[in-house]
């Protein structure tokens, strides 16, 4: 793998986490929490995923995320008020840009209008905005400029007699031509921050880039370079002034150059001739000027990020004020650019690193603009303390999670071996070698502090599934023109990282399921006396060892007769078996199984509810589905914390060993104690406490022969999922440990009724019983 | 070879030996040997016991734990229809690699490696499916017939209804 292919495998690590970040903070806002922390958590993450793309020449995302940051700027300055309507499209608008990003990732190329709708709509908005304020308009994004480009315009005449001032340049003679705004003449100012250069960004590439546009000339301005003993290595000092002919270029073009850097420098571009009129029209100058005489705190200034200089977004000081002011006193020379060498001049930016002796004369001149505006570094000043105090935060590291795979395999047999050591341990040995005994004591401390700790380095928040699905909801609610709400549950809750990375489909599916099949159209459930709008409960919780995840919905509830139906149409029930409704309610797991009244492009294909059941048990997971006609689903999973530790009962069967998960363990007794009672289908059932519980031989469904005595076996009751409890009868019970879950599909495949196999202390194999799979399979239900 | 459609994994490695041989694992049930391609084989181990899988054909042993991984055992006797084997401690088990999955065979004993001309592989003759389903051609060695097993049939229909 190249470095730069690391680099987008970072870069799409950083935009699913930022697309994540955004879901949660248009969660909030749209729960109404619309305060400023919000949106500019979210205009930091799509600056970020831009400045990425950008990068990496993803065009079309950055094209999107610029125009969407644009609109977030103005919602964030109060331009443009955050109304549903902007909410809502700032929603749709995350969509495109996960859209953009995963269409980068993937390599694959989005329509090119995709989006386009959208970005009219911004434009619009702002449109609106400008009509009716024409003052400060910073950071003018491409599709925007034609409109301000006639709001400003004309109050810049008044201002087109700068007085030139000693300012003199470094190195060019300037005669005193007289300002002619002449036809394709622009005039740059060109602000480089410190994040530019630490971004690697090169100000000369942009000056090749621009050089190629038309003729060029390019000036350092060093008045900002403070005297050598104040000289910071890593300040950035230097601003560029650039004079461009090239007639017939709009500035979007030139925009466009400086669009990867937009953000980390202060831009200003005017027509010749009007370059001070910009002093009013664009916060950035104001602000950099305000820095210039603020001297020697230029650094500390100018490590401000973009949001902070942009942040007085309306001039504080009425424009009439700054006419008499001399802001040319840098921007002054340009009168004369024309006369400039027009190719691009190497040794100006080579200036760059000349001592300047003018620094203190340039803070002097401009001092009465700083004067003006003492609002300003204060400002700055707090918004500074914020940035730091953000960039300490918590600290991570990023690795790879195979690294961190290696770490807690070793650790789980680790585990193993210590319980095996520790099993070892009769009563003589206890009672001879103490020291030993509480060695090992320690050790099995330690074991499981370690193992804890390695769980929690893979233990994640579920949020970072459950914040897709706001938008697959939505989507699905568009779709089947449904009115459906999306409730999230205990989205803190933290499962390891292998269990999250798989709960993405099944979750789909059950999300689709519901929304397609559980949640019916308005006008059924208004005829049905249910509110217009359907809800789905996206919930997580953890319950013992497990976790729960439930999604639930308001809809009609499974068609019991029609999905028995079904099943016996496709052979998936046998005719002569009579399901109970809860079996009934897990055949929509069956593979192959649809109840869809037509294929929509939703659900219905029949593949999906099997998915969800085989990626569950994959994971050690089980599925349990449970239906109130007209009221609802209910489905919950029931996942394990981690994948690689699992405390289990051993148990044997048939002679061999086999376990049972302890986390679905209620109670074990003799089979001599137990209270059997027969049933009409020959089977046996089991009287707990005043309920009926099925009993399962265990032998006899693994087809095994018991050399027990019936009445020495031993009752196992185990709950399955919605506190459906089940007796396991086997032959003896061993004792409990912990094992790590070996998978048997790896070198073979899923086997009815185990859920996996795992290695004992001896070095055999033996076999976890799936307890659920077991309940609920209705084709061997006649078999206890 | 051309009338030979040996699998992938048989065909795309070269012996050793030379472009045009073939090296194999030679091994035996009751008086029949058989032979599988030398580069798929991992490991050859004594029969030390399996974990019986329920709900599987007879065919299937059970499952091993080979260094951490569980690895499931096909007894290629019951396999070819003959019944199962009683292993004793004097059983082989071979262990293979069948695409990306490790898979161990039980036999009576591991004979010989041989090297064979790929054009002295003759068809499997038409007639006892078994034969045709499980082998993938038939070789001549010092005049005993040694069958080249096709590990992919051997171990695909291991389910109870597949």
């Amino acid at each position: 793998m190249s470095d730069l292919d690391d680099f987008k495998a970072t870069y799409f690590d950083e935009c699913s986490e930022l697309l994540t970040e955004l879901e949660e903070q248009f969660a909030a806002i749209e729960e109404g929490e619309r305060h400023a922390d919000r949106l500019n958590a979210v205009f930091r993450a799509i600056h970020s995923i831009k400045g990425g793309a950008g990068a990496f020449g993803f065009t079309a995302l950055v094209g999107f995320a610029h125009a969407y940051e644009t609109l977030l700027d103005y919602v964030r300055d109060g331009r443009i008020e955050l109304t549903d309507d902007v909410v809502v499209l700032c929603i749709r608008a995350n969509d495109i840009v996960a859209d953009h990003v995963n269409a980068a990732q993937s390599g694959e190329d989005l329509p090119a209008d995709y989006g386009a709708d959208e970005k009219a709509r911004f434009d619009a908005l702002a449109r609106g905005e400008s009509g009716a304020d024409s003052a400060g308009e910073d950071d003018l994004d491409g599709e925007m400029v034609d409109e301000f480009d006639l709001d400003f315009t004309p109050v810049m005449v008044n201002l087109d007699a700068p007085t030139p001032t000693g300012e003199a340049p470094v190195e060019d003679v300037f005669d005193a031509a007289p300002m002619m705004a002449a036809e394709g003449q622009w005039e740059i100012r060109f602000t480089p921050h410190r994040a530019l250069y630490a971004r690697a960004n090169d100000p000369l590439l942009l000056f090749r880039e621009l050089a190629a546009l038309g003729k060029m000339n390019v000036r350092p301005i060093l008045s900002d370079v403070p005297p050598l003993s104040d000289f910071e290595p890593f300040g950035v000092y230097c601003t560029w002034e650039i004079t461009l002919v090239a007639p017939g270029l709009g500035e979007d073009a030139i925009r466009e150059v400086f669009e990867f850097v937009d953000g980390d420098c202060d831009i200003v571009i005017a027509q010749a001739g009007t370059v001070p009129g910009l002093v009013q029209d664009e916060p950035e100058v104001v602000a950099e000027v305000a820095t210039a005489s603020d001297e020697p705190d230029l650094s500390s200034l100018l490590a401000l990020t973009e949001e902070e200089v942009a942040a007085p977004a309306e001039p504080v000081v009425p424009p009439a004020a700054f006419a008499p002011e001399p802001p040319a006193a840098e921007i002054g020379p340009q009168d004369s650019f024309d006369e400039a060498p027009a190719d691009l001049s190497f040794a100006a930016l080579a200036a760059e690193i000349a001592p300047a002796p003018k620094a203190e004369k340039a803070a002097a001149v401009a001092a009465p603009v700083a004067a003006a505006k003492p609002a300003m570094p204060a400002a700055g000043g707090g918004e500074s303390e914020e940035s730091s105090g953000r960039s300490v935060g918590v600290q991570s590291i990023r690795v790879d999670l195979d690294k961190v795979d290696r770490v807690v395999n070793m650790v789980g047999e680790l585990v193993i071996t210590q319980s095996m050591l520790t099993q070892q341990m009769d009563e003589t040995l206890r009672a001879r070698y103490t020291e030993l005994v509480r060695g090992l004591e320690v050790l099995a401390q330690t074991t499981r502090g370690l193992q804890d700790s390695v769980m929690a380095i893979r233990a994640q928040p579920v949020k970072s599934v459950f914040s897709r699905m706001p938008r697959l909801v939505r989507e699905l609610a568009t779709k089947t023109s449904k009115k459906i709400k999306l409730e999230t549950i205990g989205e803190n809750t933290e499962i390891d990282k292998t269990v999250i990375e798989q709960l993405s489909d099944p979750l789909t599916h059950m999300i689709r399921n519901s929304a397609d099949h559980g949640i019916e159209s308005p006008e059924k459930r208004l005829a049905a006396g249910k509110p217009e709008s359907g809800t789905i409960r996206l919930s997580a919780e953890q319950a013992g060892g497990n976790i729960l995840i439930i999604v639930e919905d308001d809809g009609a509830g499974i068609n019991r007769e029609r999905v028995l139906g079904l099943a016996r149409d496709k052979g998936i029930v046998a005719p002569d078996i009579t399901p109970t409704d809860e079996q009934i309610d897990q055949l929509i797991f069956a593979p192959g199984f649809s109840t869809a009244e037509a294929v929509s492009d939703i659900s219905g294909r029949g593949v999906g509810m099997d998915v969800v059941l085989s990626n569950i048990k994959k994971i050690g997971g089980s599925v349990h589905v449970r239906s109130w006609p007209g009221r609802g689903t209910r489905m919950t999973l029931r996942l394990p914390l981690t994948l690689a530790v699992l405390d289990v009962m051993l148990v044997k069967v048939g002679g061999g060993p086999y376990v049972v998960p302890l986390s679905s363990i209620v109670e074990t007794m003799q089979c001599s104690r137990a209270a059997f009672e027969r049933v009409p289908s020959g089977g046996r059932v089991l009287q707990v406490r005043g309920e009926y519980v099925q009993v399962i031989d265990l032998a006899q469904r693994f087809e095994l022969t018991s050399q027990q005595n019936p009445d020495d076996q031993f009752v196992v009751l185990c709950e399955a999922e919605g506190n459906q409890k089940v007796a396991l009868v086997v032959d003896d019970i061993i004792g409990q440990q912990q094992v790590v879950i070996k998978s048997l599909e790896e070198n073979f495949e899923s086997v009815e009724g185990i859920a996996g196999g795992t290695i004992l202390g001896d070095g055999n194999v033996a076999l976890i019983v799936d307890v659920q799979g077991l309940r609920t399979s209705p084709i061997h239900q006649n078999a206890a | 070879m051309e009338a030979l459609s040996l699998r992938d994994d048989m065909s795309d490695k070269t012996a050793a030996a030379g472009q045009n041989t073939l090296q194999l694992i030679a091994f035996s049930i009751g008086e029949q040997t058989y032979g599988v391609e030398i580069t798929t084989v991992r490991e050859i181990r004594a029969w030390n016991g399996a974990t019986p899988l329920p709900n599987t054909r007879e065919f299937v042993r059970g499952v091993i734990n080979l260094r951490g991984t569980i690895v499931p055992i096909f007894d290629l006797r019951a396999r070819f229809g003959d019944g199962q084997t009683s292993p004793t401690k004097n059983h082989v088990v071979v262990v293979m690699s069948v695409g990306d999955k490790w898979v161990g065979i039980l036999v009576d004993a591991v004979s010989d490696i041989l090297t064979v001309n790929r054009d002295d592989i003759h068809n499997v003759p038409e007639g006892n499916s078994i034969d045709t389903e499980l082998l993938n051609g038939i070789v001549t060695h010092e005049s005993r017939m040694v069958g080249l097993i096709d590990l992919h049939a051997v171990v695909s229909g291991a389910k109870m209804d597949g």
